[in-house]
């Protein structure tokens, strides 16, 4: 009996250090900036790994989620820019087909409650599927790209490595894409400096800063610089393209012609801005809020035009430079993956 | 002190436990096991897809698809305990007739008398982000650009529909308020002799309740599609 015992003993030990051995995953500790809240996101659904992490970096940047294989996510979010889509108004999928919005910048996408424009999607997880299966986009089906993953060997080790066996399935691709956007994290501005007592504003920054506290801070709340919510803020609507926005998504009155506000982190290298991209310049956004009228559908924080001085609108800008990120926009982990 | 056995006898006794566990786990499930069958019909008779049938409106009819999320099944006894499913969640799928058989373990001295469910998802789950199996978002119940489940999917053609194809498409479903399409049904159940509750999904009482020619079809979440789910929920019955 006792050999038998020793024997079961070995064998159960040995299974379990193999099967370990074989799920060995690297956690990621995600780091809340001092002063920040706490993020919406569940990391208790997706723990990040490096594995993870390393697999959604791999998907991103990989023409393989597009119909025809030649659109990956980073065509339309770019790291130079915020991951951000620069230089086109309305973002083009494969083709040559154009969609109705500016493709938004990832940032600090763990705060996000809702995403797209119209926060039409409630989960990041689930967000890759529009641009994987909008006509469009990349124009393709969830299972034709599970397909095509599953006759490459490097994925299957991937997903091996991140998720403890070869399954490929929509959720492991949704969570590993999750793992990656989710920690495109900015919080080392010249903002972010000035609040931690490592460097000064100037003047100009200093005062653009006071400018901005008063005249947009309501909805672009620190330090995040966005309020998560949705408002309207006065512009009218595109004839061509007739976006009323949130309404198409809750179908209440009130919300037509509400957009998400978005995040004003590196706001400098995230052009052209509004939903449709209608503005190429911050100058042309300024002189939008320096001059419209609210009306009783605008933002409630938003009660007159701003009517800024000539030099108080370039503070203005100024200190909006002062939210970009090199180390973001920089930083070699959010990079093409070179093999 | 322990008796003192031999290495065979030792593997006698761990062969026959195992024997006795796997005689359980087959009688577990086949005696011992309810199964709530959902039978899809049209006016009592099973549906068969792609035939003809007449409505109480006199439309035309063939369905093509049928999908739809049963979610919490519980069941109750006679003696008022109920028995809760955990990680309830089910699509039934005409394409498969597997996925309408669910298994229940039976309590043998109790009686069913209810069967409880949700036709749809939940709200929390919902909101989840990506999940598996039944949930799955390949599997044609999930709307992508507003995140959620549809509970329900009805598809088919008739004349009386003035659209492409005559086609009519009900993807019912939403859970934010006002426009929760969720919906609970508690349906009486008397146990057949095979250890099987029937409950019917009559189109013939959904369809009689909808104008094909002024809604041939629901996309969205929204007031018609709370309608409509209120009119689907009627065409569960036991049967």
């Amino acid at each position: 009996m006792k050999k038998i015992g020793f024997i079961l003993g070995i064998a159960v030990t040995g299974w379990g250090i193999l099967a370990l051995s074989d799920n060995l995953t690297t956690p990621i500790y995600f780091a809340i900036p001092e002063g920040w809240p706490k993020p919406h996101y569940n990391f208790k659904q997706n723990p990040l790994t490096e594995e993870g992490f390393q697999l959604g970096r791999q998907l991103f940047y990989d023409p393989i989620l597009s119909r025809d294989n030649t659109i990956s996510c980073s065509s339309c979010h770019l790291q130079a820019t915020g991951f951000a889509h620069v230089d086109h108004d309305l973002s083009h999928g494969i083709e040559g087909r154009i969609g109705t919005r500016n493709a938004p910048a990832l940032i600090n996408l763990a705060w996000n409650k809702h995403f797209h424009w119209d926060g039409g999607v409630n989960n990041l997880e689930v967000q890759a599927l529009n641009p994987i299966e909008n006509p469009t986009e990349m124009d393709e089906k969830m299972e034709n790209v599970i397909a095509k993953l599953q006759q490459r060997e490097d994925y299957k080790l991937s997903f091996k490595k991140a998720f403890g066996d070869e399954k490929i399935n929509s959720q492991r691709i949704l969570k590993a894409l999750a793992q990656f956007t989710v920690k495109l994290q900015s919080s080392n501005s010249k903002y972010d400096q000035v609040k931690r007592n490592e460097t000064t504003f100037s003047h100009q920054e200093a005062n653009g800063y006071a400018l901005f506290q008063r005249h947009c801070a309501g909805c672009h709340i620190e330090p995040l610089f966005s309020s998560d919510s949705f408002e309207n803020n006065g512009l009218p609507v595109d004839a061509t393209l007739q976006d009323y926005g949130r309404v198409k998504i809750t179908g209440l009155e009130k919300d037509a012609l509400n957009f998400k506000v978005p995040t004003l982190r590196n706001i400098q290298f995230t052009f052209p801005y509004m939903h449709d991209g209608r503005f190429k310049t911050l100058t042309e956004v300024i002189k939008h809020y320096n001059t419209i009228q609210p009306n009783q559908h605008t933002a409630a924080t938003f009660s007159k035009p701003m009517q800024l001085s000539d030099k108080d609108r370039v503070d203005l800008v100024v200190f909006l430079q002062t939210l970009t990120d090199k180390a973001f926009l920089f930083n070699p982990r959010y990079a093409y993956p070179k093999k | 002190m322990l008796p003192d056995h031999t290495d065979q006898d030792m593997s006698k006794t761990l062969l026959t436990v195992v024997l006795w566990l796997c005689c359980i786990t087959v009688q577990a499930q086949s005696k011992d096991s309810v199964t709530v069958n959902f039978k899809l019909l049209f006016d009592h008779k099973p549906l068969q897809l792609k035939q003809s049938y007449v409505t109480v409106n006199k439309d035309t009819v063939t369905i093509s698809t049928f999908k739809c999320y049963v979610s919490d099944i519980a069941i109750q006894y006679t003696d008022q305990t109920v028995h809760y499913e955990k990680n309830s969640y089910h699509l039934l799928d005409s394409e498969i007739p597997n996925s309408m058989l669910i298994r229940f373990p039976q309590v043998k001295e109790k009686v069913i008398s209810k069967v409880i469910f949700k036709i749809g998802i939940d709200s929390i789950t919902n909101t989840s982000g990506a999940l598996s199996g039944d949930l799955d978002p390949v599997k044609g119940m999930y709307w992508a650009w507003q995140s959620g489940y549809i509970n329900l999917k009805i598809e088919g053609q008739s004349p009386s529909c003035k659209t492409r194809k005559q086609q009519f498409q009900f993807h019912l479903g939403g859970y934010l308020p006002p426009y929760n399409a969720l919906r609970t049904k508690v349906i009486p159940v008397t146990i057949a002799n095979d250890n099987t509750v029937n409950i019917g999904m009559d189109l013939a009482v959904f369809l009689a309740e909808v104008n094909l020619a002024i809604t041939p079809a629901v996309m969205t979440p929204g007031k018609t599609a709370m309608e409509l789910a209120d009119i689907s929920a009627k065409m569960f019955y036991s049967e």
